[in-house]
């Protein structure tokens, strides 16, 4: 179970300090509602590594992770944008951060291949990111997160912008890696409709604070 | 905040290193010359020292007057002709002068306006009638440094035109301005932040001028201190009177450099699109620019076409036996693949570092971050403010102290003086953009836990290409062309192309210099036009 | 491999030690280039002593001495040839000269020259010259040099680089004394440009820039010799002609100092004397018959000639009087 409490996060430009509290089980989805510049990102961005925690605890099953930087984290994160490098291939987006060279071995490289399959690009194994649409880049981005096999999700608002059926496929497939994989997903959103679809709990970032609803 | 320093360590400590390196040289350099003030042989200031410095502001400002007139009235022309048949080629052959060395300018504009240029011979041919020599002296400064700044000032103005909203051209038209009051309120507050930017690079390059001024110049009557710290070293032996001038000239250039803070503006791969207006120009106007871009376009392509037809006429065989042109060739270009190596490397290096200090999830929280943000671009920029020849003096004094050979000194000094000259231009394009890429990758290359190495290949290098390609033509042409430091260090034994081409006009092998000069501008333009090409990759576009 | 490179090395040495010593002479580009003296001496010079003569022309004979000066003791120059009596104390001043004492009272010179380092080894007077064909109205005094009409141009040389410039400048000081700034100052109009070399500047006026320049009243000869040409003339000045007289002297730091005093010696010599006139174009200081062109030439009766200590304490001082009467 990865557990938050009383992670504390003081901005230094707005003098404002943010408090984070609460828990995900294995195959739980976690919605966290918000205006945008409410906070929410902040989260994600403290339980990745990208910002250090001022006070409190992340802990996965007993194991502390605040000390932790973020490559060794056990997270998975997929952003709004900028999800991949455009001008690599499919596959070498997925098979970064596998291996430390820049070569990849057979192994890894018949895994992506199995993977793609699993989210339905396998036809685009060597194509170039950039020439993708919009919900491919995601979805390569979710392919990546199977490979990485890291039990923490965060997805920071990765489908605002898709047309609605395609969000729909998406939010339905983070539901079926979430569950088949026992993740621990949280997801950042401003859409209710989003949270309605998966989630299984839902916060809401009100003052500073995490309410559940 | 230790975990976030952990993660950047590597791309801090070098940048920061250099940062230091850089403001230690400046200081040793100052240094130098400070303490070689002798105070029983230095005179006080005196009415020579005040007379060179009220012709050297005088010719700036009126440089800088005549480039910026120029350049707003040619941006004015093309902005409102975007249907003119090579407009784009002409932009871009303008923005070429950024690259063209001072040197080959001036050669070509005595080749059209000389004693025998081809003014004077058409005069001759037609009329019976030549203007005599009427180059020399404060028209030729004044035509050379508006050939180059009017050029490089009408590219950014260009840009600041076209970003002028169409809606803003409709109002005007409703409102049924007329042209100049067009200009006067919508045109000119568009353009005054690129004007005062440009106005001022303009003003410090023509304040530091070297070479235009020491050719086209013709006698002492019209030195500027730069050329005066030139002559003292090198007629005078005067080094007393030299480091008096290289003081004051360090101490203006200093102020104008805090002044003309904002370099930034127009040295970046400045996009110009052709925006349509819904309408045409009326009809006199129309004639007017055309004219103005076509007068414009003749004045710049001359000069060039001149060395081009000269240049062919040359006996080639002749220059390439001498030893002392293969010699300099060879120095030049080991010279300016080194420096435009080393200019590309300590700009990636300082770029690198400065993102960490105003990025919030690097180091951009940490309590010092202003501090060194501003250590790392104070360094980058400071040589602005140091002339050529004052670093030269620098070294000149250095090497008069440490005993090393002459030439070791001479490579040393014109390495360095390549270098800084480049890096507040290569720091001007190359630090964008690494602070856009790190601002869109740094949280997926951080949670993916690349290594530095992929981190560079498959994220940074492919951001930085084509401005990495830009930037390494950029130094490489302002190395190869430079008459600067070289002036202070040239001798047979050590000699690059520019200072053999300045030997060869002076001791009037006019045949040979013309040579010379053709490959010289081949080299620098094929460089500055091919190796881009080269880098170019389909990301630039987005970015 | 390493064999052959130390084999070859030593080759080299054995070779490097069987050569003749070589004598490295710094000068002006007129006096080493391949028309100059510089060929005929090396080769009278290098057979008797069995040595080679290394002429490095600079594009003037200050130039020349501040090149000496930038390499300070590392130099490779043995001798430098080519400065005048006017700047001989500055150089002197520098300390890198050998001293060397040669009686100059069996020297052919229109003055009394006496120095214990640097030695005569030909003279001329400065003027102005022209071309006939060209010019009508010939200037024969400052005065008249300077109401010239508006297009009359004239070129000189940088008194800080060129003697011909330095003896311009004490020219004009020896005619005008105080006033020497106001002259300039209605000179500076008519001087087209100002070289850093003779070479320079005659070269200007030969592709016809401008109507005079400063060179020397022997300069013609060379014209009625090597082009049989008439129509150059040097304009005679009413109030004489400032003289100049060349030196050369031996650097302490040389390698060859024996060589380079017998070199100093040389340049008294008939041999050398009967070089002089023909490539140099001036009066030799040892007794030779001159060419006939000679006597066609303007020989000044009397030449001016300031004393070189007097000439270094004040030379300064009037070259800074000069900038500041032609700065703009």
């Amino acid at each position: 179970m990865l557990k938050i409490t009383d992670l504390k996060y003081r901005y230094k430009s707005i003098d404002d300090v943010y408090t984070y509290a609460l828990s995900v089980k294995p195959k739980e989805i976690v919605a966290i509602l918000g205006e945008s510049g409410s906070g929410k990102s902040t989260l994600l961005d403290l339980i990745a590594g990208f910002l250090t925690a001022s006070d409190g605890s992340i802990k996965l099953d007993e194991r502390e992770l605040t000390a932790l930087s973020a490559e060794k984290r056990p997270v998975s994160i997929l952003f709004q944008q900028h999800n991949l490098f455009e001008h690599l291939s499919v596959q070498k987006n997925i098979l970064l951060g596998v291996s430390r060279t820049l070569k990849s071995s057979q192994k890894d490289i018949l895994k992506v291949h199995k993977i793609l399959k699993e989210v339905g690009l396998e036809r685009y194994e060597h194509t170039l990111a950039s020439s993708l649409s919009g919900g491919q880049q995601q979805r390569v981005a979710l392919a990546r997160v199977l490979l990485r096999r890291e039990p923490i999700l965060l997805l920071d608002e990765p489908f605002t912008g898709l047309d609605a059926k395609t969000r729909m496929e998406m939010l339905d497939l983070v539901q079926k890696i979430t569950k088949e994989n026992n993740l621990h997903t949280i997801m950042v959103t401003h859409e209710l409709q989003d949270c309605e679809r998966i989630a299984d709990k839902i916060y809401l970032m009100k003052e500073h604070q995490l309410v559940e609803q | 905040m230790f975990s976030g320093l952990a993660r950047v360590k590597g791309s801090v400590l070098p940048g920061v290193f250099i940062a230091l390196g850089l403001l230690v040289f400046a200081f040793l350099l100052f240094f130098t010359l400070y303490t070689a003030q002798d105070s029983r042989t230095t005179p006080p200031i005196d009415s020579r020292i005040y007379g060179l410095l009220k012709f050297t502001l005088y010719q700036a400002f009126l440089s800088t007057v005549l480039s910026l007139g120029v350049g707003t009235l040619l941006a004015w022309s093309l902005a409102h002709q975007p249907g003119f048949k090579g407009r784009s080629v002409l932009v871009a052959l303008f923005s070429s002068s950024l690259v063209l060395p001072t040197l080959i300018v001036a050669f070509g504009l005595i080749g059209i306006f000389g004693r025998n240029g081809w003014i004077n011979q058409i005069g001759l041919t037609l009329f019976d009638y030549s203007f005599g020599s009427y180059l020399y002296g404060l028209f030729g400064i004044l035509l050379a440094h508006t050939y180059l700044n009017a050029s490089f000032a009408s590219r950014s103005l260009l840009h600041a035109f076209e970003s002028i909203p169409n809606e803003k051209y409709k109002l005007a038209k409703s409102l049924n301005l007329s042209t100049f009051q067009r200009f006067i309120y919508v045109e000119l507050p568009a353009l005054k932040p690129t004007l005062l930017s440009i106005g001022s690079t303009i003003f410090l390059l023509c304040f530091t001028s070297f070479a235009i001024v020491l050719i086209l110049g013709g006698s002492p009557a019209y030195n500027t201190l730069e050329v005066a710290i030139y002559e003292a070293v090198r007629l005078d032996f005067d080094i007393a009177l030299a480091l008096k001038l290289a003081l004051v000239q360090l101490a203006i250039s200093t102020v104008l450099v805090i002044f003309s803070s904002n370099f930034r503006t127009g040295l970046g791969n400045l996009k110009t699109d052709d925006t349509v207006l819904p309408w045409r120009e009326p009809k006199h106007l129309h004639y007017i620019q055309t004219t103005v871009i076509l007068l414009f376009a003749f004045f710049f392509i001359l000069p060039l076409v001149v060395i081009v037809v000269d240049g062919l006429d040359a006996d080639f065989g002749h220059f390439f036996k001498d030893p002392l042109f293969i010699r300099s060739s060879i120095t030049s270009g080991i010279v300016a693949v080194v420096s435009s190596l080393f200019t590309v490397i300590i700009a990636l290096f300082l770029s690198d570092a400065k993102r960490n200090f105003t990025l919030e999830y690097r180091l951009g929280n940490s309590m010092f971050s202003r501090f060194f943000n501003l250590l790392i671009s104070f360094s980058g920029n400071l040589y602005l403010a140091i002339p050529a020849l004052v670093m030269g003096l620098g070294f000149f004094l250095m090497s008069q102290k440490f005993e090393m050979p002459m030439n070791i000194w001479s490579v040393l000094a014109l390495l360095t003086a390549n270098v800084l000259m480049s890096l507040p231009f290569a720091l001007s394009v190359l630090g964008p953009v690494m602070q856009k890429t790190a601002q869109r990758y740094d949280k997926l290359a951080f949670s993916l836990g690349l290594t530095t190495l992929q981190r560079w290949v498959y994220c940074e290098f492919p951001y930085l290409r084509s401005s990495l390609g830009y930037v390494l033509a950029l130094s490489f042409c302002f190395s190869l062309g430079d008459l600067g430091i070289i002036a202070l260090f040239g001798s047979e034994d050590f000699s690059t192309l520019p200072w053999y081409l300045y030997q060869l006009m002076g001791s009037y092998r006019t045949d040979d210099a013309a040579g010379v000069a053709l490959i010289l501008l081949v080299i620098i333009l094929s460089v500055f036009i091919l190796l881009p090409k080269l880098f170019r990759s389909r990301l630039a576009e987005n970015n | 491999m390493i064999k052959i490179i130390y084999v070859l090395l030593l080759l080299t040495l054995v070779i490097c030690s069987n050569e003749k010593p070589i004598l490295t002479i710094y000068t002006y580009d007129a006096f080493a280039a391949s028309w100059g003296p510089a060929p005929k001496i090396a080769k009278a010079f290098g057979q008797e002593n069995n040595c080679t003569l290394k002429f490095i022309g600079v594009s003037s004979s200050i130039g020349a001495l501040r090149k000496i000066q930038l390499e300070g003791k590392k130099t490779k120059a043995d001798i430098l040839l080519g400065l005048d009596t006017s700047i001989a104390q500055a150089a002197k001043k520098t300390g890198l000269f050998a001293p060397y004492d040669l009686n100059t009272s069996s020297l052919e010179l229109p003055v009394v020259y006496q120095d214990d380092t640097f030695v005569p080894f030909d003279y001329s007077f400065f003027a102005f010259v022209y071309d006939t064909d060209k010019l009508k109205n010939v200037p024969d005094s400052f005065e008249a040099l300077a109401s010239m009409p508006k297009d009359f141009k004239i070129v000189i040389q940088d008194p800080r680089s060129s003697t011909a410039g330095l003896g311009l400048l004490l020219w004009v000081k020896s005619v005008y004394g105080d006033k020497a700034g106001e002259y300039w100052k209605r000179l500076a109009p008519h001087i087209l440009t100002i070289t850093k070399g003779w070479s320079e500047a005659y070269g200007l006026f030969l592709k016809g820039e401008a109507d005079m320049v400063l060179s020397y009243t022997t300069s013609p000869a060379y014209h009625i010799m090597e082009e049989h040409k008439t129509n150059i003339k040097a304009a005679a000045f009413k109030k004489g002609h400032y003289g100049q007289i060349e030196v050369a002297a031996a650097l302490k730091s040389s390698t060859h100092l024996i060589l380079a005093k017998k070199f100093l010696a040389f340049m008294q010599s008939p041999a050398f004397a009967s070089i002089i006139p023909t490539t140099n174009w001036a009066y030799p200081v040892a007794k030779t018959s001159l060419p006939k062109a000679f006597g066609a030439l303007h020989r000044p009766k009397k030449m001016i000639l300031m004393d070189g200590e007097k000439v270094e304490a004040e030379r300064k001082a009037i070259i800074n009087e000069w900038l500041n009467a032609i700065q703009k």
